[in-house]
């Protein structure tokens, strides 16, 4: 059974906000939601002072939280192991929201578009349906899904998951420190398992939530 | 000597440029807030007082509107009130009826069909009093409105049943994850449910006041053993797990922080210790009964009310990642270079 995951090694990160991006530019996610920034804080005290980042998004738990928590339905797991937000079925009841203890998900209030301020007003019916994952809903929650749109691309064109760039989270691709890995927990030759055979046993964010994330870490600082 | 300053997208130091949900700190949830603390606050009023009007056989005797029990008729006003505040309150009302669809694990969708059942069931019981323009059209119906017969009594069950989860959902959904150690403890839907049927004791002996009918000593004495219970139990969850990360950020704002004062001296002071010590002084004292099921009744909305506020606004998730604290992992040959 495959079960998409992503590694990342937080020594190797460099802080540059390139996956930030990205992941904004792929997903066009409403303007304050911000679906995988790189958390910075300081250590040490000058002149022995340094930054430490750490790369988050939804760690798509095994017992997710937010799937429980939802009243509509509209979050679902995926048979894959993705979670997944419908935003057309949400109610936007915030349940996901509380429930979540990454903070990873995120209401469109009715401030900011999807599009550039000043941009000519484009509906998101006129979206055309390759870009389905950038229409957003005002009302409702939306949230990192692993590129989901790319992954299933990639399977049905016969491209390797996690290596091919068409078929891997923007975030990996654009990664210059090459810190994330995304592939099959589940198959012990993907890259993900050999990188974590490599590296030591993976870490997650909040263990005392027993969220089984498939986001997962090493060098945590 | 190294120390770890956690950014909070302000101050001197370089910034985190990003939102605050991905803040390194302790974060304070700021989704759900008054609209929410109101709309528990009425669910567990209105179910509540149905309750309390049934099983104290109280829905007669103390009035009524279109021939509904006064009781009946401010449970019925709280609930659709409370429900029509969260409707509003939904990013997507038009699609609130969606809330029922997820009954397999969610509290919410629960809490929903429970209202729903309740008011439905509810509204069917009391059809038969329903009086308009001095008729009856419904007094055919072949159940007694308060509950006498069979098919009174199986509806009233149905309903209270109903009432009950109404009472509690909303302190499950604040329980059942993880994410905020404060929340998540079987403390808060106890202290909802412990609140509601305090408050709606009070409320039914405040009816009974204004319909000139007695309040008896054994309300006074029920109201005082729920409200030292509910006492009990938040003292309990206070000295329970304080030193969890996020919920000892939960306490500190509790107990020492800005919302020392509403909680220490409204919620647990005004609104739960006194009322209590007044309504066993009550039971003991025929003449100023009145006069303290009215003070009592105003003390335990409010405190009941500020009690979920105060929960809510002190819903605070712990860091995502605490960092072990060492030097500059820079510092080296090259730091510099």
């Amino acid at each position: 059974m495959t079960r998409w995951g992503m590694v990342i090694d937080a020594a190797r990160c460099v802080g540059c906000q390139a996956c930030t991006v990205a992941c904004k530019t792929e997903n066009q996610s409403p303007l304050d939601a911000w679906y995988a920034p790189v958390v910075e804080w300081e250590v040490g005290e000058f002149p022995d002072a340094t930054l430490n980042y750490l790369p988050v998004l939804c760690n798509h738990c095994e017992d997710a939280p937010c799937v429980t928590a939802c009243p509509s339905g509209a979050l679902t797991r995926r048979d894959d192991g993705i979670v997944m937000a419908d935003e057309e079925v949400c109610i936007g009841s915030r349940a996901c929201m509380t429930a979540c203890p990454y903070g990873a998900l995120h209401f469109f209030e009715d401030r900011g578009t999807v599009a550039v301020e000043g941009a000519p007003a484009e509906s998101a019916e006129s979206v055309p349906e390759r870009y389905a994952h950038q229409r957003h809903v005002r009302g409702a929650v939306s949230k990192c899904t692993y590129c989901a749109h790319k992954i299933d691309f990639g399977l049905e064109n016969g491209l390797e998951v996690g290596v091919h760039p068409l078929a891997t989270p923007a975030c990996v691709v654009t990664c210059p420190a090459e810190c994330r890995i995304f592939g099959d927990l589940d198959d012990p030759d993907s890259n993900v398992s050999q990188y974590l055979a490599g590296h030591g046993p993976p870490e997650v964010l909040r263990p005392d939530a027993k969220t089984l994330p498939s986001t997962q870490y090493v060098g945590l600082p | 000597m190294t120390a770890i300053s956690m950014q909070s997208g302000g101050g001197s130091a370089p910034q985190n440029v990003f939102m605050d949900q991905f803040d390194l700190a302790a974060r304070t949830q700021r989704v759900w807030d008054i609209n929410h603390a109101i709309w528990f606050t009425l669910m567990g009023l209105g179910g509540g007082v149905f309750l309390v009007g049934r099983i104290l056989n109280l829905t007669e005797g103390l009035g009524s509107l279109l021939g509904i029990p006064n009781v009946d008729v401010v449970s019925f006003v709280a609930i659709a009130v409370g429900g029509a505040i969260l409707v509003a309150d939904l990013g997507r009302p038009l699609q609130a009826w969606r809330a029922f669809v997820n009954v397999r694990t969610s509290w919410i969708s629960w809490g929903a069909w429970s209202d729903l059942i309740f008011l439905v069931v509810a509204g069917l019981l009391v059809l038969p009093a329903l009086s308009l323009g001095g008729s009856e059209p419904f007094s055919g119906l072949g159940w007694d409105p308060h509950g006498g017969d069979g098919g009174g009594l199986a509806l009233e069950i149905v309903a209270g049943v109903a009432a009950v989860v109404v009472m509690t959902y909303a302190g499950a959904v604040l329980a059942r994850p993880r994410a905020i150690p404060y929340w998540n403890s079987p403390a808060v839907p106890l202290q909802f449910l412990l609140s509601s049927a305090a408050m709606s004791v009070a409320v039914v002996m405040l009816i009974e006041v204004i319909a000139g009918e007695p309040v008896s000593t054994g309300q006074m004495v029920l109201l005082g053993v729920l409200t030292a219970a509910l006492a009990v139990t938040v003292v309990v969850h206070l000295l329970t797990r304080t030193d969890a990360p996020g919920k000892a950020q939960s306490l500190e704002r509790l107990l020492r922080g800005q919302h020392r004062f509403v909680f220490v001296w409204v919620v647990c002071a005004a609104g739960t210790a006194v009322p209590a010590v007044l309504a066993f002084a009550g039971a003991g004292a025929a003449g100023a009964r009145d006069a303290l099921a009215v003070i009592c009744c105003l003390l335990l909305v409010v405190g009941g009310f500020l009690l979920r506020l105060m929960t809510l606004r002190v819903g605070i998730y712990p860091p995502v990642h605490i960092p072990s604290v060492r030097g500059p992992r820079s510092a080296g040959p090259t730091a510099g270079g």
